[in-house]
């Protein structure tokens, strides 16, 4: 459980709020780079960390983001005419450039400078890997681009959705370092998923039902590590990385790729759960793309406006048939929307002064503390937090078989690295 | 005439934050038993004393530094397997602990936890434990 006070403080992200102007020193995942598809194509709509803001990509292939309303009335931005080089609001002519800059004021007189005078706040927005990442913090601050190794390897290795979850951030982030939930809700996917199955490791998942877990600190999170029995008194680790605040990675199996989330706040109610499959050493193939968009693995099929196609509105399209034959453990189809689906059912903000923890949550446990350690320390000395620097956020999830008595985090060290053109330590 | 989305369907009716107003405002009070024995410093008769205690305990909580000797994670272990409670070992890792030091601590006290952590810092035990309420 946390005290209201500590659940008000990891919860709330707006720009006023301490863990908002903490999550302010990292680059995040902002759009997908096919959200803006060419030149002086449609803006859109974007909201991040309880900001409303309006994303484009001008005439020069320049890409902006800023306030999404006219400084003049407030117009949305998005009603906007994107040409020659900047965003022009349809109401009165005003027009911005990818700063923020407003360039134009035709309802002033000719030759006027008082549109110099006028800027919208803006943030960088770089295409990286398919992702268009920003950095909202201070710009004196800003740190150099993120080196997440799923946005570094060649385009044909790598892919990523996103899809809109209807929860607050941390409820999405904590399903994805809660490892003891896999046997239970995933149970009849591992083995019928086409990006899963075949894998080695699955077979020790079915081996030993109740896998026991340590938790370590990492330089830049936490590594959490689930135990299961292997042959010769050897133990099976699967070993997930959690980034500050908010990066995951699930270990991977056999020689599929290698997968897992950012979970970005929307506001405080809502959250981007983005996605990302890639391998290291290949190309994805045809069919483990197809997979993907449609729907398997860790993504989740949605709409034009990226809303999961299975959500509240429809219950999920829960199929008790299904969740009592066992084809499925909740009903729910895909991992993506069996974890969504539960984890909005708490509630938008899920009251943690309520819940009953035991000791398999340790991991949620962990990360908890290491974020309020983390605020603390940013908001009284300025510390910059873990996972701002680049050696934390190159790292990968590993699936490893290793002697009885071996630290995992020592014994596994290398495989817990991200080294260019290495192949994942998977089973 | 669309429905108002709000009425769909009862999952987009229940998890408004309206709606959460009106959840248990209590949690249950599990009047959970938690027993911590600090593996560094307990003597052989206070690890006796726990042993008989363990009956009543639903968790017990080993504290160890990494390379100190946890030989009586064995003792305890066996008493709570056989008695089913749940054991969580928490290492207390000092930056110049050695890994052979870590290995050491960790064969000895994995085959009796169901769960282990190992933290950098001493204060993440009271923080652990007020998690558990």
């Amino acid at each position: 459980m946390l005290r209201t006070d500590q659940n008000d403080l990891l919860t709330r992200t707006g720009p006023d709020t301490p863990f908002g102007r903490m999550f302010r020193c990292y680059w995040i995942p902002a759009l997908l780079a096919e959200e803006l598809p060419e030149n002086d194509c449609p803006p859109v709509r974007v909201k991040l960390l309880s900001e409303r803001l309006i994303a484009f990509r001008d005439t020069e292939g320049r890409y902006g983001l800023m306030d999404e309303f006219c400084a003049h009335r407030g117009i949305s931005l998005w009603f906007g005419r994107n040409e020659e080089c900047g965003l022009r609001c349809p109401y009165h002519g005003w027009k911005y450039d990818v700063t923020g800059q407003c360039v134009d004021m035709p309802n002033e007189p000719e030759h006027s400078a008082f549109a110099k005078k006028v800027k919208l706040k803006s943030y960088p927005l770089v295409e990286r890997g398919g992702v268009l990442w920003t950095y909202m913090g201070p710009f004196e601050s800003q740190p150099p681009l993120p080196e997440y190794e799923f946005a570094m390897v060649p385009p044909a290795q790598t892919y990523t959705s996103k899809r809109w979850q209807e929860c607050n951030w941390m409820q999405a982030m904590e399903g994805g370092i809660d490892s003891s939930h896999v046997s239970f809700l995933h149970r009849g996917d591992l083995h019928t998923d086409p990006l899963f199955k075949g894998a080695r490791g699955n077979q020790y998942n079915l081996g030993d039902m109740r896998p026991v877990f340590e938790v370590v600190e990492s330089e830049g999170g936490l590594y959490i590590g689930a135990r299961r029995n292997a042959e010769d008194g050897n133990y099976y680790w699967r070993i997930t990385q959690w980034v500050m605040p908010s990066y995951t990675m699930i270990p991977p199996r056999g020689t599929h790729s290698v997968h897992g989330h950012f979970w970005i706040p929307i506001d405080d109610e809502n959250c981007w759960a983005w996605s990302f499959d890639y391998h290291p050493t290949r190309d994805l193939t045809d069919a483990e793309l197809a997979a993907m968009r449609s729907g398997k693995g860790i993504h989740a099929k949605v709409d034009a406006n990226y809303r999961p196609l299975a959500n509240k509105d429809n219950d999920y399209l829960m199929d008790r048939a299904a969740q009592k034959a066992g084809r499925t453990y909740s009903g729910i189809e895909g991992f993506a929307m069996q974890d969504a689906s539960l984890q909005e059912s708490m509630g938008p903000v899920v009251d943690r002064a309520k819940e009953t923890l035991v000791s398999t949550d340790s991991g949620i446990i962990m990360a908890r503390q290491k974020l309020l350690r983390a605020i603390k320390a940013f908001t009284e000395q300025g510390v910059t937090p873990p996972g701002v620097a680049l050696d934390h956020q190159r790292v990968r999830s590993a699936a490893v078989v290793l002697p009885p008595d071996q630290p995992f985090k020592d014994a596994a060290r290398e495989a817990l690295i991200a080294h260019p053109g290495v192949a994942p330590a998977s089973v | 005439m669309t429905p108002d989305p709000i009425f769909r369907s009862e999952s987009a009716r229940m998890n408004t934050a309206a709606e959460a107003r009106f959840r248990i405002q209590s949690p249950p009070d599990t009047h959970r038993a938690v027993k911590v024995i600090d593996l560094d410093t307990a003597s052989a008769s206070e690890i006796t004393r726990l042993l008989g205690e363990v009956d009543e305990a639903d968790l017990v909580l080993m504290l160890v530094s990494a390379g100190a000797d946890a030989e009586a994670a064995a003792r305890i272990g066996e008493a709570c397997s056989a008695r089913r409670v749940m054991t969580h070992t928490v290492i207390v890792r000092a930056s110049a602990v050695s890994d052979e030091a870590l290995s050491r601590t960790l064969a000895q006290v994995r085959p009796w936890s169901l769960m282990v952590v190992v933290v950098n810092d001493e204060d993440y035990v009271d923080d652990i434990l007020r998690s558990f309420r």
